[in-house]
């Protein structure tokens, strides 16, 4: 391997795995002063379109508290048919089916290119997907419509197999019975009554008396009367367009200055307890459409005086949000009712006020679930990132799996932290369990009920081997993931990741263990704990915890004169990452100013979720200029980058800006780029757009688009990304101009860099 | 509509012309809807969404590290060296434009030159009446073993996709598209009569959701049929049996 960044690119092409160090210190005091912890990055599902799974069971370890799969890692005694694990060293015999294994007769999974093995398991009869939708109807009439429409839409996108359930609500919740013939059904719920699970499987009929006696034991679903409320898609498919195109505004009428009754919160219980009673421990998605706040019953979020505003971050600092708490608990009931079951909640929000995305994230954040927040139904970017869940990969299947279960083995010198990702714990304490918690801890099992391909959780490792200690024997330390989920056609599926890594001393060995550091990993994975203690910390706590770590770490690698800042110097392996942590520090993620509480929620929510390269984009937005003076080069995210002759795109994730620097942008309001002589500058022109054009097909959700210029409103995107290096209060200090001023007293990176130098060489400190 | 709004759509000719090829016109791009939403994206065509694309010509993924912490203390970071200003845009450029060295050969620009494509052959509108000759076809090979209300719903379907047609509230494209449907479903290629009935779902939602669920189960419903009752049971009207 000729650099640690093509074993890094490997590795993640691979196992979909980016550890923080690809060595690891070998001792617990040593990891500790390594600032960023031993921590990975891990997708469990990740594409990989040249791995066609095995359709056999996986080989588990005999000892009952391993349980590990037979992977590469294992020593294996071809002639007596006797395997060890790598994790506890028992030694197991092959089961009959592997008699005829030999050196040259191996099976795939202790092929080392099979480091990352899927198997295809048949446990259990194979039960369709489910997919309820949950349709607010206090919604404008043009939204209405355009919802409808996605909804009919969505039925051709749509498993022909799988099985659709529809509840609307408004003031009252309505369940829809979907047959294929005679008049359409529905029960009615009132919106301000809290409902047991078994009181709403009594109302709706899914209890068959008989049944009843059977404790906690709902009936079978094979029979019809479980089944009016989910129907096959193939079965309903015209009945169901016909009653969506007939769906009405929520008839009651809303009084001057008063919003809409809307019973968020009993609409996604009556959901939850559907599918808790009818399909539990099976795929499913409830998806929720609302195009405001719940305002009354259980979870409501803000009451239906519009003189009372809705919840602001003030509020909330000053303790003066009256609903958030009971609200807040309320849906992370009904969210681990789901995730219990297996089942993952979207939530569609579409309003151009805050919908309460900060009480009901829980939903979406502990099942798996998407969130995507736009301003109207009737936007393409509802339609098209809704259209999008449902998009297909190379084999034409569904980019969706449900019910994922996530274990990590460790060897012994480690033990598990926690992880965070959307994904709740299930508190299962094994012998690789950490009593130090990062994140979800205490456990070293994760249900992830919905999962896409890029799902990505990070997971944190204590090193245990004591201080003095001999390097652990092998050399080298171990870490499996065996991911249990059901495949989006249905089969039950186990896919197994085994990685190792060379134990290193760091003492001797410091450099080595320097080289091998992932500052993209750590970045990513350090926002991620800092993300993760925002929600319960205030944020000025947040960024001096970030801090501290970046100064601790320069500390410990810069290379420097005590007290002489001037000769700061950090390795290329550690040469981005300061960089990334000034922008973090600036984020939406960890700043909730000029944002609101559903949008930090939002924001948070992909933070969490998406891979590294989105994550990363997040952090630090990717910024390309394109010129006549070559082809397209990335460019600082620095106000020095803006020049007259450049345009710029600018992809921060959740939005795309294309600015056009000043002469271009007078060119272009000249129409050269009409002029059959200046093809050149039309070409120019349109780069930017092609380049965009293809991020904005491929990315989920669908960022927002801003086609903008110098001095145009919408630049200020762009201004308020970019490192202030030029301000009001210095542009006069460099004499010429080269760049935007930027109106802030933001600090800039320079002085950020200034200022964490003089920490780090500071012998006080 | 957003100044200067032009996408390319470059998509390789594989093989001149493949009926499952989507056609120009099925790979758009058109406008979000600013007046709703804040910045909204534009928005891409079934065809387009779906394409799988090849490897992409430039991935955006590259960053900058700042000059400070590679032994340069200059104020202020990289920047290109100061550049004449011009007045206009150069006419004979040092170096070629960006998308020049960037993309790769477009092989095929235009679909048009691909003569014998779908829509290449109806270049006119196409005729209802074949159309729903062939759509009813299908519903008739389903009457005896479909259930009697499901084949009079879809009928109900056929003739409100028939009103539409005559009330002149189907745009050119959809006419083409249910066209080449037809012609697919005669052929009894099921996947691509599907194919072309979700693509125009999505790019066409508001014409045709009220009837093109019909569409959508009368291809469900014909390709569970075996081919011998397919060609048994039902004759087109003129007189020529699909193949």
């Amino acid at each position: 391997m000729a650099t640690y960044q093509e074993f890094i690119q490997q590795n993640e092409d691979r196992d979909g795995v980016r550890f923080s160090w690809n060595l690891w210190p070998s001792s617990r005091l040593e990891a500790t002063r390594l600032v960023v912890p031993v921590s990975c990055l891990f997708t469990p599902l990740k594409e990989r379109p040249d791995l066609p799974p095995v359709q056999y069971e996986p080989v588990l370890c005999s000892r009952a508290n391993c349980k590990a799969v037979l992977n590469p890692l294992c020593q294996v005694d071809f002639r007596a048919k006797i395997w060890a694990c790598n994790f506890c060293f028992q030694r197991n015999p092959f089961p009959p089916s592997y008699a005829g294994i030999s050196e040259v007769n191996q099976p795939a999974e202790l092929m080392p290119q099979f480091s990352t093995i899927e198997y295809i398991v048949q446990r259990g009869p194979q039960t369709p997907l489910i997919f309820l939708y949950v349709v607010d109807t206090c919604l404008e009439e043009e939204d209405l419509q355009a919802l409808r429409e996605s909804l009919q839409m969505s039925l051709s996108l749509l498993p022909p197999n799988a099985l659709v359930g529809l509840i609307t609500f408004g003031r009252m919740v309505q369940v829809h019975e979907l047959s294929c013939e005679g008049i359409a059904k529905s029960y009615v719920f009132r919106g301000t009554k809290e409902l047991s699970s078994k009181q709403i499987q009594e109302m709706l009929g899914l209890m068959k008396p008989a049944s009843q006696g059977a404790q906690g034991r709902p009936s079978a679903p094979e029979t019809p009367a479980t089944c009016r409320f989910l129907q096959p898609v193939h079965k309903v498919d015209m009945n169901l367009t016909d009653l969506l195109s007939e769906l009405q505004r929520d008839p009651w009428p809303v009084p001057q200055g008063k919003r809409p009754l809307r019973s968020t919160g009993i609409a996604l219980s009556i959901a939850v307890g559907l599918l808790e009673g009818t399909f539990p421990n099976t795929g499913a998605r409830v998806m929720l459409f609302t195009g405001g706040p719940p305002t009354q019953g259980p979870g409501m979020v803000v009451g239906d005086e519009l003189k009372t505003p809705i919840r602001s971050w003030h509020d909330i600092q000053k303790d003066n949000a009256r609903h958030l708490k009971k609200a807040t608990k309320y849906y992370e009931a009904l969210a681990n009712r789901a995730a219990v079951n297996g089942h993952c909640i979207d939530i569609y929000a579409c309003a151009l006020d805050q919908t309460g995305l900060l009480e009901m994230k829980c939903c979406s954040n502990l099942t798996g679930g998407h969130i995507v927040m736009g301003d109207s139904f009737n936007t393409s970017l509802f339609k098209q990132t809704f259209q999008r869940v449902f998009s297909k990969d190379y084999n034409g299947e569904f980019r969706m799996a449900f019910g994922g279960t996530m274990e990590v083995k460790t060897t012994r010198e480690l033990k598990v932290s926690g992880a965070i990702g959307p994904c709740v714990s299930l508190n299962n304490k094994g012998p690789c369990v950490s009593e130090n918690e990062m994140g979800i801890g205490g456990t070293s099992q994760w249900k992830v009920c919905g999962l896409s391909p890029s799902t990505t959780l990070a997971l944190y490792f204590e090193v245990v081997n004591q201080h003095n200690a001999p390097i652990p024997q092998g050399g080298r330390g171990a870490v499996q993931f065996i991911t249990q989920y059901q495949h989006s056609n249905t089969q039950r599926r186990v896919r197994v990741t085994t990685v190792a890594r060379n134990w290193a001393d760091a003492q001797s060995q410091i450099q080595h263990i320097e080289s091998s550091f992932d500052q993209e990993a750590s970045a990513v994975l350090m926002a991620r704990l800092g993300v993760f203690r925002a929600e319960s910390e205030e944020g000025p706590d947040v960024l001096r915890w970030l801090d501290r770590q970046l100064i601790r770490l320069c500390q410990k690698f810069g290379q420097f004169n005590k007290d002489d800042p001037t000769s700061f110097r950090l390795s290329e392996s550690l040469s981005l990452y300061p960089q990334f942590m000034f922008h973090l520090r600036r984020s939406p993620f960890l700043q909730v100013f000029n944002n609101s509480p559903d949008e930090s929620s939002y924001y948070r929510h992909h933070f969490v979720r998406q891979d590294l390269t989105q994550s990363l984009i997040m952090i630090q937005p990717i910024l390309y200029s394109y010129s006549f003076y070559g082809p397209p080069e990335p460019v600082l995210l620095d106000s020095s980058s803006i020049l007259p002759d450049r345009i710029l795109l600018m992809d921060t994730f959740f939005q795309l800006v294309i600015y056009h620097g000043e002469t271009i942008a007078q060119w272009r309001k000249a129409g050269y780029q009409d002029m059959p002589e200046y093809e050149n500058f039309k070409q120019l022109l349109q780069a930017p757009l092609d380049d965009a054009q293809e991020i904005l097909q491929t990315r989920h959700p669908m960022p927002r688009y801003i086609d903008t210029e110098h001095g145009g409103s919408q630049a200020r995107f762009l201004l308020s990304k970019v490192n202030p290096s030029q301000t009001h209060n210095n542009l006069y200090a460099w004499g010429q101009e080269t760049g935007a001023p930027i109106l802030t007293d933001d600090v800039s990176l320079q002085v950020f860099m200034d200022h964490l130098k003089k920490l780090a060489v500071s012998s006080a400190a | 509509m957003i100044p200067g709004w032009k996408w390319h759509v470059s998509r390789k000719c594989r093989g001149c012309c493949d009926l499952a090829e989507p056609t120009m016109e099925e790979l758009y791009v058109k406008p979000g809807n600013q007046e709703r939403g804040w910045n909204d994206p534009p928005q891409f065509s079934y065809g387009l969404q779906t394409a799988q694309g090849g490897p992409k010509r430039n991935i955006l993924n590259k960053r900058v590290p700042p000059p400070q912490l590679q032994g340069s203390q200059s104020p202020v970071p990289g920047g290109a060296p100061p550049m004449p200003i011009h007045s206009t845009p150069p006419l004979n450029p040092l170096a070629p434009p960006p998308c020049g060295v960037a993309t790769p050969p477009r092989l095929c620009t235009a679909a048009t030159e691909c003569t014998d494509s779908p829509s290449a052959q109806s270049e006119g509108e196409p005729i209802m009446d074949d159309i729903i000759a062939v759509l009813n076809w299908a519903l008739n090979a389903c009457r005896d073993t479909v259930k009697k209300q499901v084949c009079d719903d879809i009928e109900r379907r056929l003739k409100l996709f028939e009103e539409t047609w005559r009330g002149g509230k189907l745009s050119l494209p959809v006419k083409k598209r249910m066209n080449v449907l037809a012609e697919e479903m005669k052929n009894r290629n099921w996947d691509r009569a599907d194919e072309i009935h979700r693509a125009l779902i999505v790019d066409y939602v508001n014409e045709v959701s009220q009837w093109m669920v019909g569409i959508k189960r009368l291809i469900a419903e014909t390709r569970n049929m075996s081919p011998d009752r397919l060609g048994e049971t039902a004759a087109l009207p003129d007189g020529t049996s699909p193949k």
